[in-house]
């Protein structure tokens, strides 16, 4: 066993066994199953009756437009004509109905007044619902025929062939937003556990010992990697639980009403229905390691200067940036994958993990830049690793304060 | 078993020379004792010898080779500042050191087991190392250094933080070590027990070497003579200060009037003086201690 299996498997007990380890991924997990089942539950409450309304108006209308409305809203009642204009208590004693929608016919066609307890969340619905009535009422034309012609069968192709279809692109997308997103919050977890772990080591002069028998490049590498592996049990622990979380709803709402499965559809394209080729995984955990290994050096350097815990967080701050800049230009990739700015920013160290992991999932990436963006990628890992493990050593030893930035230039001349 | 040989030796932080020209031998299965005031940059000196910190002139070797990790590896070190995982408990601690320095398990618990009965920690075993005194921590930071049977151990300041019981029983552990053929250097402000277990010294101040060899040649070389006298009475006192290039010696180990004379004094002259100005019951001519020659190697400093 060498020294870097030494230092890796005593680091990954000791993190897999500590309570901010098994803290941060029951809690993880548990957010991760509210948000798959959150728009189910809320689909649910929204269908029995944030979606109920009362239609009002002359019968003529009221009839027309019932059908018309039955996509998005439940009918709770219809009546003639209103009295006063309604109450929150008269909207309570109409099956708790969300709105009351007066239909009216003036000059210009169709006349909808809405009383609403959200004002905001009908005007779009309702006018495009009501649109074929309008139509009808205007050419003479009995309002089914209108309803009819109205809708559009769109069948987008990709010219690519890489997706069947247009929901097969919006579930690629899906895919690719959750995976960078799970790269970011393992970076930024992992990499201050990378950060507390050495600034413990530097504190409590452990690292003095250490360096006596163990080279700091590898002690570096061995630390990152044991980060890395607690990363990925906490990874397969939370999309584990997502996708069980996602399909167990998918199946309890799968038999709801045409309200409530539009939001199931929800949940199963971003867990149940998830689907992910092995090319992608392999790309995902290609991109993981490289982007990680990066973060992480920087990461463990960075903490190796601070004197006091306290400190940290000044020192992780600037270390932030690249990653936030990496989803920005990743969310970017998601939009315009194959645009030349973004073609670049995915063979760029630091940000290209996000970006062509991106690219990699919602289009179709030439061998040769995947495999270009690796090696820089490898490169800039193995660069960073040897010029922090120079800063390593030189800031383990520096109590008091910390080394002036031309003390580091020199000591990485040695 | 190696040679120790530092040649030449410079070490600077900035503007400040923390070691300057500094050359010594240490042979095989000698225990060799640095001595020197805080700051005097035997610390560095230390991790220079372990690879910590690179020389920026000269060469630190071992067996004829420079010090490398395989080599280190072989070392065990005892910085002066503590370092244990607080979390970890203390078995798990000194077989996790025991790996880093190849001591691969089975055979790392069973030896920190070892290690844990020599040094009386068995009701400790299970319990991390936060929770144990100072001077516990400390029994359990040797073990760490000393699992691996090394070739050399450094030790810098041992027995500070060790009650007299527990220095006592560090002293016997060293010794055994030292038997079975392990070069030790170790650093102390414990005079008297490195004049007990070291057999070669080195006196550093201000970075470079003032004194080194063993305690016969560092004796040989003093350039004066010490004698002593009892008892402490001020008629004798009186003499002794009166007698030309006399110099009294601290008497805080001494129950004696203890007076350093210049190399060609007349020592027969003075005992004659000195029985008629009062009773003697003691007149002795004594070798300079370990302490003597440390003062006297750090006051030629000053």
């Amino acid at each position: 066993m060498n020294v870097i299996a030494v230092v890796f498997s005593a680091e990954f007990m000791r993190r897999v066994r500590s309570r901010a380890f098994l803290a941060g991924t029951i809690i993880g997990a548990a957010s991760i199953l509210l948000i798959a089942i959150l728009p189910s539950l809320l689909g649910g409450m929204l269908s029995s009756s944030g979606k109920r309304v009362v239609l009002v108006g002359d019968p003529a209308l009221t009839v027309a437009a019932g059908p018309l409305l039955k996509h998005d809203f439940d009918i709770a009642a219809t009546l003639p004509r209103l009295d006063a204009a309604p109450s929150p208590a008269f909207l309570d004693a109409h099956g708790k109905a969300s709105a009351v929608a007066v239909l009216s016919r003036g000059r210009d066609g169709l006349h909808v007044v809405a009383y609403a307890r959200d004002p905001s969340a009908f005007r779009q619905a309702f006018g495009r619902d009501l649109a074929p009535l309008q139509v009808a009422l205007a050419i003479g034309i009995p309002v089914q025929r209108v309803a009819g012609h109205v809708k559009v069968t769109v069948d987008v192709r990709d010219v690519s062939g890489r997706f069947a279809n247009a929901n097969a692109a919006d579930a690629a997308k899906g895919v690719a937003y959750l995976f960078v997103m799970l790269l970011y919050i393992a970076i930024l977890l992992n990499a201050q556990s990378i950060m507390s772990s050495v600034a413990e080591e530097k504190t409590s002069r452990i690292a003095e010992l250490l360096v006596a028998m163990v080279d700091p490049s590898q002690l570096l590498a061995a630390k990152i990697l044991a980060a890395a592996a607690t990363g990925f049990v906490q990874l397969g622990v939370w999309v584990g639980t997502g996708m069980i979380g996602g399909r167990a709803v998918t199946g309890m709402f799968a038999s709801s009403d045409a309200s409530s499965g539009a939001a199931g559809a929800a949940g199963s394209a971003t867990f149940g229905a998830l689907e992910v080729s092995s090319g992608e995984v392999l790309a995902f955990l290609a991109f993981f390691v490289l982007g990680f290994a990066q973060y992480g050096v920087l990461y463990a350097a960075a903490a190796s200067l601070i004197n006091r815990t306290e400190d940290l967080g000044s020192v992780a701050g600037p270390l932030v940036v690249p990653v936030v800049v990496g989803i920005i230009l990743a969310n970017f990739g998601l939009q315009f994958p194959n645009a030349p700015s973004v073609v670049v920013c995915s063979l760029l160290p630091l940000v290209s993990p996000f970006v062509m992991f991106t690219r990699i999932a919602v289009s179709t990436v030439p061998a040769w830049q995947i495999v270009l963006s690796l090696a820089i990628n490898l490169a800039t890992a193995i660069l960073l690793a040897w010029i922090a493990g120079k800063i390593y050593r030189v800031g383990l030893l520096m109590y008091g304060r910390s080394p002036s930035f031309r003390q580091i230039v020199a000591t990485l001349r040695t | 078993m190696g040679t120790l040989v530092l040649s030449n030796v410079d070490r600077s932080f900035g503007d400040v020379v923390a070691v300057r020209d500094v050359s010594f031998t240490v042979p095989p299965g000698t225990t060799f004792g640095l001595l020197g005031p805080n700051g005097a940059g035997k610390t560095t000196m230390m991790r220079m010898i372990l690879g910590i910190l690179l020389p920026d002139r000269g060469s630190v070797s071992w067996d004829g080779a420079p010090v490398d990790l395989a080599v280190r590896r072989r070392f065990g070190y005892l910085p002066e500042e503590r370092g244990l995982y607080g979390k970890l408990k203390v078995r798990e601690q000194i077989a996790y050191f025991g790996r880093l320095h190849g001591v691969m398990p089975p055979a790392d618990t069973k030896r920190a087991d070892d290690w844990i009965e020599r040094l009386n920690l068995t009701q400790y075993a299970d319990r991390p190392c936060a929770e144990l005194s100072k001077g516990n921590q400390q029994k359990v930071q040797i073990a760490c250094a000393a699992l691996h049977d090394p070739e050399l151990l450094v030790l810098d300041e041992p027995f500070s933080g060790l009650d007299p019981v527990n220095a006592e029983t560090l002293l016997e552990l060293l010794r055994g070590l030292c038997n079975n053929g392990t070069t030790l250097i170790l650093s102390s402000h414990q005079m008297w027990q490195l004049e007990d277990l070291c057999k070669s010294f080195c006196v550093i101040a201000g970075g470079t070497v003032r004194a080194s060899g063993t305690l016969e040649a560092l004796r040989a070389a003093w350039p004066t003579r010490i004698v002593e006298v009892e008892p402490v009475a001020d008629p004798l006192r009186s003499v002794l200060d009166a007698t030309p290039g006399a110099r009294r010696l601290p008497e805080a180990d001494r129950p004696t009037l203890a007076y350093e004379l210049p190399a060609d004094a007349d020592t027969a002259g003075l005992l004659r003086r000195l029985v008629t100005a009062g009773d003697v019951t003691r007149f002795e001519r004594v070798d300079p201690s370990l302490r003597d020659i440390y003062l006297r190697a750090i006051g030629a400093a000053a």
